[in-house]
């Protein structure tokens, strides 16, 4: 029975044109998809490149004010902003800490949207102020990125629905199945077949978009080898899931109209409801504590410590003996003071932070948990991991910030606190911050876990159908 | 060939056969006559396996359907009222498609020969079903019949709608197949037809074979007044 259901399903897809169609909005939608996220990572490498080329130039100005003022010639800039000061250097000359693109970037904007890919620490600044968040336009936010992980998770199940719904109505509504029904097969066997063939074409067609869409943007998928089947995998996976479901609908819903709104319904539930759902309930048992609160206590913390700078940087140090040692001049300035009282309102500020953070990690843990409840959840969370977005790789990207902020400061203060002047001999000391991606872990997993779910579900169908007399999927409407 | 013991259906509160024993040999035309809901679609679909009788057991080349309903599957073939094939297909393609699921592997050859012996006009072979008239669906059909090579024929209403012509060419093919050893169990309201073609006719009412004749024995007239009497409608004079 397979290979005549091989061969005729085909004929009678394209006479009906659908391999055609689909062929067709495949191709607009990867096509279209992929250019806004090459566009997004066009725009991203530019903005990180621009960033980089200003800090540059403020190099070369930087380095021309040095040379002048060791040559002992004038300068005329102002002197809180002369570069012998490890504090300017520190506060106008910040290095860039960037988070490059990734060969599969362009696949899901994920938290790209949110959150901002370079940041600038001052030595003066907090680390937890860092702006790390970024305000896109409203109208985005509002709609959502047509990336390709959108296509995928959104799109594709509605392109499956519209594909599958009535497999086994259509023939009954049409009384071909009555026919079909008098042949030595069983109904089961036959529509399982004939879903499995239009999965098998739909594969076909969404690997070869696939591959055209790379080729026209450039990306070469040879290159990008295990992503790009990583990423074929999961859609073939998430695919299976959403035809099991249909194969379901198919033998026990009824007429095409109510198969429709039956995985409709499915749809809205498993991509629409259960994320928004998982989302508010993370947010209702681990409430965040309040930014705004957070950084008025900051406020306040620094307003109390700035009465009593003297007081604390003598005990800054006493701590640091090694600084009072060195310095030869014993002067004392604004920074002195207000590095050390810096030092205390981190200490201070850091039960208020930590308690941030574990709320976010146990946000993070409860929708890791949770996530199996919808593929969409699954699936969107793996194409935000392949392209290097999701919400863990930008609280990668923080850490290194934040301890590149660290080591900047860590490099500076000596100077500081030695009353040391900066020179042009230590331009070439200063801290470059090289951005580690977050090590890959295998999607291959989540596939092979949609895979034996989909598996699952076609197992429920074929048992439970066992019991559904043919007489069920023959009577009529 | 068709055998049914005491095949009895009920719906809920509703007997739609009741008790039926009939025996259909090889080479044997029985039609079924009777009004709407007399039971002889129910009578067809207990045979088919599509459904489950209450009690009672029917029997096709000595299997019992509902035991091994696929395995009666290979020895019968069924021609609706309404035939469906796929109408993007070609007459070759839904008869090569059919049959193969049936695990009839077809040369292009044997295919042209089974619809040549069908009746279907050469012309039409390699024409897309959605241009057919009904007969000429129903002579698809019976290629299809021809191919699996069916030791029982079950039609339901295959001449409605067919016009004179057609139902001629129609109970010839039928009478062909007979000759070949085929049981037919035909359910139909064309009591002319059933006259015709049949070797064996039965009427039934309320699920139940109420009357049986020798199709030769008996003239169309009589046959028509024994129909009239026992579906009790008054008697019209012509």
């Amino acid at each position: 029975m397979f290979s005549y259901n091989f061969k005729y399903e085909l004929k009678l897809l394209l006479r009906s044109k659908w391999i055609q169609l689909l062929s067709i909005i495949l191709l607009l939608l990867f096509g279209f998809s992929a250019y806004n996220g090459k566009e997004k990572v066009i725009k991203r490498e530019a903005d990180i490149t621009a960033a980089k080329n200003e800090v540059k130039e403020n190099d070369q100005m930087m380095l021309q004010l040095l040379d002048s003022v060791e040559k002992g010639m004038q300068v005329s800039v102002s002197r809180w902003t002369i570069p012998t000061s490890p504090m300017v250097i520190g506060n106008y000359y910040p290095r860039v800490a960037a988070m490059q693109p990734q060969a599969m970037t362009f696949i899901a904007t994920g938290q790209s949207d949110i959150f901002t890919h370079y940041v600038k620490p001052k030595v003066t600044g907090d680390d937890f102020a860092l702006n790390f968040t970024e305000m896109t336009s409203p109208v985005q936010l509002l709609f959502g990125s047509f990336d390709l992980s959108f296509v995928i998770v959104y799109l594709l199940p509605l392109l499956i629905i519209a594909f599958s719904y009535n497999v086994l109505s259509s023939e009954k509504e049409s009384g071909s199945l009555r026919l079909l029904a008098s042949q030595p097969i069983r109904v089961q066997d036959w529509v399982s077949q004939k879903l499995f063939l239009r999965f098998f074409w739909l594969s076909l067609l969404i690997i070869l978009s696939l591959c055209l869409t790379f080729l026209i943007f450039g990306i070469e998928w040879f290159s990008v080898f295990n992503s790009f089947l990583s990423l074929v995998a999961i859609i073939l996976a998430y695919m299976l899931f959403w035809f099991a479901l249909a194969f379901l609908v198919n033998l026990w819903v009824g007429d095409s109209a109510k198969n429709a709104i039956s995985l409709l319904g499915l749809w809205v539930l498993f991509v629409l409801l259960a994320p928004s759902v998982l989302n508010q309930l993370s947010t209702t048992l681990y409430p965040m504590p309040s930014r705004t609160l957070m950084i008025n206590e900051m406020r306040e913390l620094k307003a109390e410590v700035s009465k009593k700078q003297d007081k604390i940087l003598d005990n800054f140090l006493r701590d640091h003996p090694e600084y009072a040692i060195n310095d030869t001049t014993q002067t004392r300035g604004f920074y002195h003071r207000y590095m050390a009282s810096q030092q205390l309102v981190k200490q201070e500020l850091n039960p208020v932070l930590t308690g941030y953070e574990n709320q976010l990690q146990k946000q993070q843990a409860w929708l890791e948990k949770l996530k199996w409840i919808s593929p969409a959840i699954t699936v969107q969370e793996s194409l935000n991991k392949m392209a290097g977005a999701s919400t863990g790789d930008y609280e990668h990207f923080r850490k290194q910030v934040v301890d590149f902020a660290e080591t900047w400061r860590s490099f500076l203060t000596p100077f500081l606190y030695n009353n040391k002047d900066f020179t042009q001999k230590d331009y070439s000391a200063l801290p470059q911050f090289i951005f580690q991606p977050k090590p890959k872990s295998s999607q291959f997993v989540v596939s092979g876990i949609l895979l034996i779910v989909s598996m699952l579900l076609f197992g429920v169908g074929f048992v439970l159908s066992k019991k559904v007399k043919e007489e069920m999927m023959l009577k009529p409407f | 060939m068709i055998t049914t013991n005491n095949l009895t259906k009920i719906y809920k509160d509703q007997t739609a056969l009741d008790h039926l024993n009939l025996q259909v040999n090889a080479g044997e035309i029985y039609c079924l006559l009777g009004a709407n809901g007399a039971g002889k679609t129910t009578t067809i679909n207990l045979l088919l396996g599509f459904i489950e009788p209450t009690s009672g057991s029917a029997f096709i080349n000595d299997l019992d359907v509902s035991q091994k309903a696929k395995e009666t599957k290979k020895f019968l073939a069924y021609i609706p009222e309404n035939l469906m094939l796929y109408p993007s297909l070609t007459a070759v393609e839904n008869l090569d498609y059919f049959s193969g699921i049936a695990g009839k592997k077809l040369s292009k050859k044997n295919i042209f020969n089974f619809l040549k012996e069908a009746g279907l006009q050469e012309d039409a072979f390699e024409k897309r079903i959605a241009t057919f008239s009904k007969g000429m669906r129903q002579k698809v059909g019976i290629a299809i019949a021809l191919a699996k090579d069916a030791k029982v024929l079950l039609l339901d209403e295959p001449t409605s709608g067919l016009d004179p012509k057609a139902s001629n060419e129609f109970g010839q093919l039928l009478h062909k197949l007979s000759q070949k050893g085929v049981a037919t169990l035909m359910a139909t309201h064309d009591l002319f037809r059933a006259k015709e073609v049949a070797t064996r006719i039965g009427i039934m009412k309320d699920g139940q074979l109420k009357e049986e004749f020798i199709a030769k024995d008996i003239s169309l007239l009589n046959l028509e007044q024994n129909y009239l009497n026992t579906m009790e409608y008054k008697e019209v004079t012509l």
